[in-house]
């Protein structure tokens, strides 16, 4: 029985691309594609894959939201995570969402079959770069910063993070409320909350944390002089 | 280049039905892949090589001189438009066709300035790549009309 592979990804080249890259296995079926999490999650519930390949920074609903998603869906599901950035907060969240598999875009056309053949063996897998701090125990439970701060992240509940990647892309409580199917009311409570316990006071500010923590991620072109229009991936 | 951008061009070609070759350019190797199996659907379409920047698409088009080099504007140490323009001038014969994250008339504008003979927004490359690269090859100008809102397209 074929392996039945779904992969979600914002940007349609990479979704070709991620798709070719897989394509030519034997024994390995693509069996549909999302452009977003929220997308990957219903598809996934219809079409029952056995591996789902997300992009972090993905608009709406991200990958790692999507991972805690899927996973409460169909918990047996093997989820490899794509990521821009290599920050061992990004990892940690990776792994405590319950993905199995950490490949880094730019690495995918090497990684991405090794990182699904190692899901179908029901191992791990992550980018070499990500491997070494794995095996020096760095993402152990009980390591501490160096400098004895304080955890980065107060206790936000999974909607409300949910609710700041909206808020972070420019949604309005309204449209918020709508994508969530909740009332208006309980979206502004949501925002009203999350303004509270994170001391912040303006939407820029929370932009600011939603890129900060890795709610959403930004691609920033190489090259900026010719197109001011900075774009949040 | 000094024309406008949107004059048509035909150069002679010397390449009717004969294999057209690419060389495409972007710093990700995923989106490489995915513009190459867009590609492939035209058989008389060679993909020559890849290069993941300014410096190395530079470098390779003049060395193999192909008939249009697909470029990315956002790369490191040598951005596209910088590219398009090297390019322009040390292989003339070889049309640059933008596709860029960029959807903004002023990118455009300054594509057509670097001497680029079309311009195409990632976000719809599947409609609109296999028709921008038949279009640059021939020397006609490619730039997709603008999704319903403030008309002009240059």
């Amino acid at each position: 029985m074929k392996l039945r592979i779904l992969i979600a990804d914002d940007h349609e080249l990479v979704r070709r691309g991620l798709c070719s890259l897989l394509q030519s296995r034997e024994g390995w079926e693509i069996c549909g594609d999302a452009k977003d999490g929220r997308e990957a999650v219903d598809k996934a519930r219809q079409l029952k894959p056995d591996v789902v390949i997300l992009d972090v920074g993905m608009p709406n609903l991200n990958g790692l939201a999507a991972t805690r998603q899927l996973l409460q869906q169909q918990p047996q599901l093997k989820i490899i995570v794509l990521t821009i950035t290599d920050s061992d907060q990004v990892i940690r969240e990776a792994l405590d969402a319950g993905a199995r598999g950490f490949v880094l875009k730019s690495d995918a056309a090497r990684d991405l079959v090794s990182a699904v053949e190692a899901l179908e063996r029901n191992r791990m897998f992550f980018t070499p770069r990500v491997n070494d701090m794995v095996l020096a125990g760095f993402l152990d439970k009980g390591y501490k910063p160096a400098n004895g701060e304080a955890p980065k992240l107060p206790t936000l509940t999974p909607r409300e993070r949910e609710v700041i990647q909206l808020l972070a892309e420019g949604k309005s409580s309204k449209e918020v409320a709508s994508l969530l199917n909740l009332s208006t009311k309980t979206a502004e409570t949501h925002r009203s909350n999350i303004m509270r316990k994170l001391d912040i006071h303006s939407i820029r500010d929370l932009v600011v944390y939603a890129v900060k923590n890795d709610i959403i991620q930004v691609q920033v072109s190489q090259q900026l002089t010719a197109s001011a229009e900075g774009s949040v991936a | 280049m000094d024309d406008d951008g949107f004059g048509l061009l035909e150069a002679a070609s010397g390449n009717d039905g004969m294999t057209v070759r690419i060389l495409v350019v972007d710093d990700h190797p995923v989106v490489r892949q995915g513009l190459r199996t867009l590609l492939r659907s035209r058989p008389e379409w060679e993909i020559i090589d890849e290069a993941e920047d300014g410096i190395e698409a530079v470098e390779k088009a003049d060395r193999l001189k192909p008939d249009v080099v697909l470029l990315d504007v956002g790369m490191p140490r040598m951005d596209g438009l910088e590219a398009c323009r090297r390019i322009r001038k040390t292989v003339p014969n070889s049309e640059v066709l933008i596709v860029t994250q960029h959807d903004s008339p002023q990118m455009l504008r300054e594509a057509v300035s670097a001497g680029a003979r079309g311009y195409v927004v990632k976000s719809d490359a599947a409609r609109d790549l296999l028709a921008a690269v038949e279009s640059v090859t021939q020397h006609k100008f490619f730039t997709a009309r603008k999704r319903g809102l403030d008309g002009d397209s240059k």
